[in-house]
């Protein structure tokens, strides 16, 4: 069976360190894979040494319209360290708060994104129903769906008034029910655990020496989550539990991403229960003294590393972002050898890399030397089509 | 209105009622792009209006761009555009499509769609509401009926 | 790998085996410690982190433009305990060893500080730009402080 090279390039490169990934085929299996990154570029470290520190937290936020409170937060805290300023035990709680929203938000959205990717398309319309409830607490929050600008350098902008927390305690209530059917699904529906068991497998040794984060770290029974190994915020205070998986494979990832959902309405509860008192924000001279910092935080992705040098001017010295992502991508090369062209989707989408990775188009050469254009929406449809005619077909479920 | 030529194409061309959508992300956050998915979920539901998703230019009447343009991906943009077939429209979707947004002036970016592409509508706003999408997408149909 | 020890039991450990190699220690606060090494002995100072410290996860490499010099920032976690290693090379020699034996994961870091500061990882395998893109002119690195945009495309300004 002759070889086959299928550069994925980006038709859509995206803020996620998106991938160009190169893959050889012997048939329908992925005998090697490279992976190229870069497409997002946009310099903004570079950037943040132009304007103030206030400033930069806008365009940080812009990192990611996903995780973008991760980013903002990891910053703050870098530069809060270096400017030696304690933030207020309320600022805490509440950064806690949007942190826990974003991160459900984040899930519900891998979680449809990944059940488009299979051609699942009533989970993705389903998560991304359920997901609307939490726009709509940060929106009631902040004034924003996405991009919700919460933060600033000593702590929070806005406050939450009793009424704010009792909205979304309900919405909580009814997210954490929504919950247990995604649970039922993940657990129990065996056209998608078909789709996802064996799959995309990394194992704890492999996950551990390439450095992989977050849930694609924990599906692989890695137990690394920075709030707890570097409690920061008032994560210390709080009961919760870090979600592992022996799986090692997409399924895992996918079993640690639904029950952390449930672990963040825990977190939220709590939060909202016992508020603390006080102010929300603590002063900040707008020259930072010469200093650095290094932000550590637990975005949805997993480990988001944020360094701020100050100089003692009003801009900072040098801002490096090391967004979580980047950190997973060793390890996709090594879940794509081995694995069916079919499963190349969903073990991608796996690491949940930015949801504008997954248009992607795609270079097919064989030994001729023809030039076949595929793009993402037809591997995806490959993908669907193979495990179709082995009897997987979500068309069937409610 | 009637002497507009681009009217005249239009005349007999169906799809007007049903525009087909090529979504391109030219470096952005996502945001945008979320929200324009959004735009097609239940609680919105763009489909109704009997617009569809399309994956390859060659089926698609309106590229709707999210994010400021990149260096790395102004080439390929114009490629795809290029691949679309007439008549065809352009909507910049977000402030970083419509002028670069936060990211005007970095060194890796251009600056707004209309950089390199003639865009026909403008929705601003970072990011934009999938309202705004709705809003946007059915008064460029609107005004290219008149 | 080893039970998480204090900032105070870390440094005594490192200075007991590097002694006068490293400097200007500052123990910011909990789990967050800076030293200086010397850039020759920065793979052994590294792996021995590694392999006797647990710090067995690379956070980033930051690299910063110092002027006369550039500074690389290695940041390693013990399970959340952050370590961060700083290192100088001169601009006009500005080599540093690779530590991709260490941390694989440590490719797009270490690429990332030459396309964007000019420094030479000695070591690295030859391979494409991360993250500036294939076709950026050469010898333009964005992160030094007097670069501007002008520089790399005088065109457009």
């Amino acid at each position: 069976m002759s070889k086959i090279t299928i550069p994925l390039g980006p038709q859509h490169p995206a803020l996620k360190e998106p991938g160009n990934f190169l893959l050889v085929l012997e048939g329908e299996q992925i005998v090697g894979a490279t992976v190229r990154l870069g497409y997002n570029h946009r310099g903004i470290e570079k950037a943040c040494e132009d304007r103030s520190y206030i400033q930069d937290l806008y365009l940080i936020e812009r990192v990611c319209g996903i995780c973008s409170h991760s980013h903002t937060t990891c910053f703050c805290m870098a530069a809060e360290d270096a400017a030696k300023v304690e933030v207020p035990k309320r600022a805490q709680a509440i950064r806690v708060l949007v942190g826990e929203l974003e991160r459900i938000h984040s899930h519900l959205l891998w979680l449809g994104v990944a059940g488009h990717e299979i051609g699942f398309d009533t989970l993705f319309m389903y998560a991304w129903k359920d997901r609307e409830q939490v726009m709509d607490c940060l929106e009631m929050i902040s004034g924003n769906r996405v991009h919700y600008s919460i933060n600033t350098i000593g702590g929070v902008r806005r406050d939450i008034t009793p009424e704010q927390a009792a909205e979304i305690l309900k919405r909580v209530d009814l997210l954490e029910e929504r919950t247990k059917y995604y649970i039922k699904l993940a657990t129990e529906e065996p056209t998608l655990i078909a789709r996802v068991e064996g799959v995309g497998l990394l194992p704890t040794e492999e996950a551990h020496k390439r450095g992989a984060v977050g849930p694609t770290a924990r599906g692989s029974n890695v137990p690394r989550d920075v709030r707890k190994d570097d409690p920061h915020l008032i994560y210390e205070e709080l009961d919760f539990q870090v979600i592992t998986s022996g799986a090692c494979d997409v399924f895992g990832r996918l079993y640690v991403r639904v029950f952390e959902l449930l672990e963040s309405f825990k977190i939220i509860r709590q939060v909202l229960k016992s508020l603390p008192e006080g102010p929300i924000v603590a002063k900040v001279p707008r020259k930072i003294p010469p200093g650095e910092g290094v932000g550590h935080y637990e975005a949805p992705r997993g480990e988001d590393i944020h360094y701020v040098r100050s100089n003692g001017s009003e801009k900072p010295e040098r801002v490096k972002v090391r967004a979580p992502s980047l950190a997973n991508f060793s390890s996709v090369a090594y879940m794509l050898e081995g694995g069916y062209l079919a499963d190349a989707p969903i073990v991608i989408a796996a690491i949940d890399p930015c949801f504008s990775c997954t248009d992607r188009a795609i270079l097919v050469k064989d030994q001729s030397g023809r030039d076949l254009t595929l793009d993402w929406e037809d591997l995806r449809r490959r993908g669907i089509e193979f495990y179709r005619h082995r009897g997987l077909d979500f068309s069937r479920i409610a | 209105m009637s002497s507009n030529p681009m009217l005249n194409k239009l005349v007999n061309w169906s799809r007007i009622k049903s525009p087909w959508i090529l979504h391109f992300n030219s470096g952005a956050c996502n945001a945008c792009d979320i929200e324009v998915l959004d735009a097609l979920t239940p609680r919105f539901d763009l489909e109704r209006f009997g617009v569809l998703l399309k994956a390859t230019p060659r089926h698609a009447d309106v590229m709707v761009a999210c994010g400021p343009v990149t260096r790395q991906v102004a080439f390929r943009m114009r490629r795809i555009y290029d691949q679309m077939a007439e008549p065809k429209f352009v909507v910049a979707v977000g402030t970083c499509a419509c002028t670069g947004g936060v990211f005007n002036g970095c060194y890796s970016v251009l600056g707004g769609v209309d950089k390199i592409l003639p865009v026909s509508a403008y929705i601003p706003g970072c990011p934009v509401r999938p309202e705004a999408v709705i809003d946007g997408v059915v008064k460029l149909l609107s005004s290219l009926k008149q | 790998m080893a039970g998480v020890r204090t900032e105070e039991e870390i440094k005594e450990i490192l200075e007991k085996r590097f002694g006068t190699i490293l400097s200007n220690w500052v123990i910011q606060r909990k789990r967050r410690i800076y030293v200086d090494v010397p850039r020759e002995n920065l793979v052994e100072v590294v792996g021995f982190a590694r392999r006797e410290l647990g710090f067995d996860h690379l956070g980033t490499i930051t690299g910063l433009d110092g002027g006369e010099y550039l500074e690389f920032l290695y940041h390693l976690s013990n399970q959340g305990l952050l370590l961060s290693l700083r290192t100088k090379a001169p601009v006009s020699d500005p080599r540093v060893q690779t530590i991709l034996h260490l941390f694989p994961g440590a490719e797009p870091y270490e690429r990332e500080l030459e396309d964007m500061l000019g420094a030479k990882v000695e070591g690295l395998p030859p391979g494409r730009h991360y993250p500036l893109p294939d076709d950026w002119p050469q010898g333009q690195h964005p992160l030094k402080k007097n670069w501007k945009v002008s520089d790399a495309y005088p065109a457009e300004v």
